[in-house]
């Protein structure tokens, strides 16, 4: 059964008078296990495709799938549970907690699930030595590098074993050498993991160490 | 999310935004604070009132004429209010008496002193303190003789008496001879006549003689328990009625007299409470102002909170637990501070201190009940938030 399966998504805003279409019909078949990459330049909707997967935003018309469930967008709580339980988020702007130190902010969507304390403790000082960021543990985010940061955001989407990883120009930010340390760190955690990685990028250096590439332009893919 | 991890979130971020928590604090602290002070005040008072009657006893009546009655001449007549006893059994004493205010001293400078025409029974049913000397008795009948409360002494060493006690001191024309000085009685409030302490206390029979008004007006009896209040009073008005020509008098217990300043005192805290009440909604708004700030503040934070898997529900009560923590420790100050101004109320009037238990338990419910409610709002318009648009300001 494939991870996730996208049909005939729309996206539409109402813009004034005019409906602007962001997304044209898009259907994507993502197996488990893949390396993907969603290439484009900016401003053709990838974005908006990425958050529709993440399930922060939901489509005008189209269905979506995960892992065979139709995803049903009138309850909250259930897309909310979906993204805490099987959806780790890495972002370009790293987007940790700035009063939390490394370790807490790692163990964030463990303590939506009611995992006591301790659990969460060492499961995220498990998830930061894997990410190589186990010294930093009691370190606020203020006191890491950009790189450092990002680690520990990829420990935070890793510790709740999530089905899928998305990643929305996760070496945006970051300088060339850095950023490829981090892409290494993907193309690892999927082999080691098995876990499925999505990751939306407009450096075509990226989506070529990916397995599998999708070409997005004016809210269609051509593959 | 675990309720722990909730109020230590709740507590960096308060700690973080210190200016701001501050604000918000001064205006809870002033709200609970008021309450809590004026409800404590309202408890010292009433447990001062409340003191005079436990000192003299909740057996004491007054009996008073009936105001109808006046300008037809009817007063009592000091031998029928004698003979009550021997005719209504539940009354064990009586003391008549009939007062008149004098001034003391002489040009401008004069002191005001209460004249008091009393009988032996007087001291013994108002439990006045004999501190020097003798009471007067029935003994002293038109004598001029008489004994003194603390302030009339110290009114007579004002004016140059160094020992008061047997000293001859003028009153109204006359000279009387200081026989007895009594103990300061606590003033106001209780069944005891008005102004002892400034009183210069005679024989009844001398008071008749030398007062401008010698009428009998007023008198206090002690009762037993044999009889309901409603059919003593029954007695007594058909006491009078028989034997005084249709005289109507007006009977008040001990009891009622507690009852009507309790509702009174209830009266009096609820109307300081109200005015508490307002300092504190106005605390409450500026506690839900700090939350929409914060909540403006902090919407990166709730988006990426609710990208990783936060419900709703686990945001808004983040922010309600936030605001009640706020509330709990403005109420916590507010009560100490509170408290602290009722003791500086009890001191400065030398009233006796009590702790209103009952404000303090109200005090944290109050708080609490302001976070909730104040805090409310902001939670779920935190918690209503879009994700992404949250993620992206």
């Amino acid at each position: 059964m494939p991870l996730l399966v996208f049909e005939d998504i729309w996206k539409s805003y109402q813009v004034g008078p005019t409906v602007l279409d962001v997304l044209k019909g898009i259907s994507i078949t993502v197996e488990k296990g893949e390396l993907l990459a969603i290439v484009g330049p900016s401003g053709c909707g990838k974005s908006t495709l990425m958050n529709i997967i993440g399930l922060l935003d939901k489509p005008s018309s189209g269905s979506y799938h995960i892992e065979g469930e139709k995803i049903g967008y009138d309850d909250d709580r259930i897309l909310s549970s979906i993204r805490n339980k099987n959806i780790g988020f890495v972002f370009q702007q790293y987007y940790l907690l700035p009063r939390l130190n490394a370790l807490d902010n790692v163990g964030l969507p463990l303590a939506y699930r009611n995992v006591p304390k301790t659990e969460i403790a060492d499961r995220s000082m498990e998830y930061l030595k894997r990410v190589e960021m186990q010294d930093r543990a009691y370190h606020k985010p203020d006191e890491m590098s950009g790189g450092q940061q990002q680690r520990v955001a990829i420990a935070r989407a890793l510790v709740g074993k999530p089905t899928l990883i998305l990643a929305d120009e996760p070496t945006g930010a970051l300088d060339s050498s850095t950023g490829q340390d981090i892409m290494n760190l993907f193309t690892k955690i999927n082999e080691e993991e098995g876990v499925t990685v999505i990751i939306i990028t407009h450096d075509l250096k990226i989506a070529a160490q990916c397995r599998r590439s999708l070409k997005m332009i004016d809210g269609r893919i051509c593959e | 999310m675990i309720l722990g991890a909730n109020l230590k979130e709740a507590l960096t971020s308060l700690t973080t935004a210190k200016q701001r928590t501050i604000l918000a604090l001064i205006g809870i602290v002033i709200g609970i604070g008021s309450v809590i002070g004026m409800i404590s005040i309202g408890a010292i008072v009433q447990n001062e009132a409340l003191k005079q009657f436990k000192e003299m006893g909740i057996d004491i009546i007054t009996v008073r004429q009936d105001s109808g009655n006046t300008g037809k001449g009817g007063s009592f007549r000091l031998d029928t209010i004698r003979e009550l006893p021997l005719h209504v059994k539940d009354v064990k004493e009586v003391a008549p008496y009939i007062n008149s205010s004098v001034s003391y001293g002489q040009g401008r400078k004069t002191e005001g002193i209460e004249m008091m025409g009393v009988t032996e029974t007087f001291f013994r049913i108002n439990k006045l303190r004999i501190k020097e000397g003798r009471q007067i008795t029935d003994l002293d009948e038109n004598r001029y003789f008489c004994v003194i409360g603390n302030g009339a002494a110290n009114i007579l060493r004002k004016f140059g008496i160094a020992q008061p006690m047997g000293s001859q001191v003028a009153l109204g024309q006359r000279i009387y001879t200081v026989i007895g000085v009594i103990d300061k009685v606590p003033e106001g409030g209780g069944m005891r006549p008005y102004g002892l302490n400034n009183a210069a206390i005679i024989h009844i029979s001398t008071a008749k003689r030398t007062f401008q008004s010698p009428d009998i007006n007023v008198f206090l009896a002690r009762v037993g328990t044999e009889q309901k209040s409603a059919q003593l009073k029954q007695s007594i008005g058909d006491y009078f009625t028989f034997k005084a020509r249709g005289l109507r008098v007006n009977v008040q217990t001990a009891e009622e007299l507690i009852e009507k300043m309790q509702a009174q005192m209830r009266l009096f805290t609820l109307l300081l409470g109200a005015i508490g009440s307002i300092a504190l909604i106005v605390g409450g708004i500026g506690v839900m102002n700090v939350m929409l700030i914060s909540v403006t503040e902090r919407r990166k934070e709730i988006g990426i909170r609710r990208a990783l898997g936060a419900q709703q529900s686990d945001i808004q009560s983040q922010f309600i637990i936030e605001s009640v923590m706020l509330c709990l420790v403005g109420g916590l100050i507010g009560i100490i501070l509170g408290t602290f101004v009722s003791y500086l109320f009890a001191y400065f009037t030398k009233w006796e201190f009590v702790v209103s238990y009952m404000a303090i338990i109200l005090g944290f419910g109050v708080a609490t009940a302001v976070g909730v409610f104040f805090g409310y709002y902001p939670a779920r318009t935190a918690s209503r938030m879009d994700p992404i648009k949250a993620l992206r300001s």
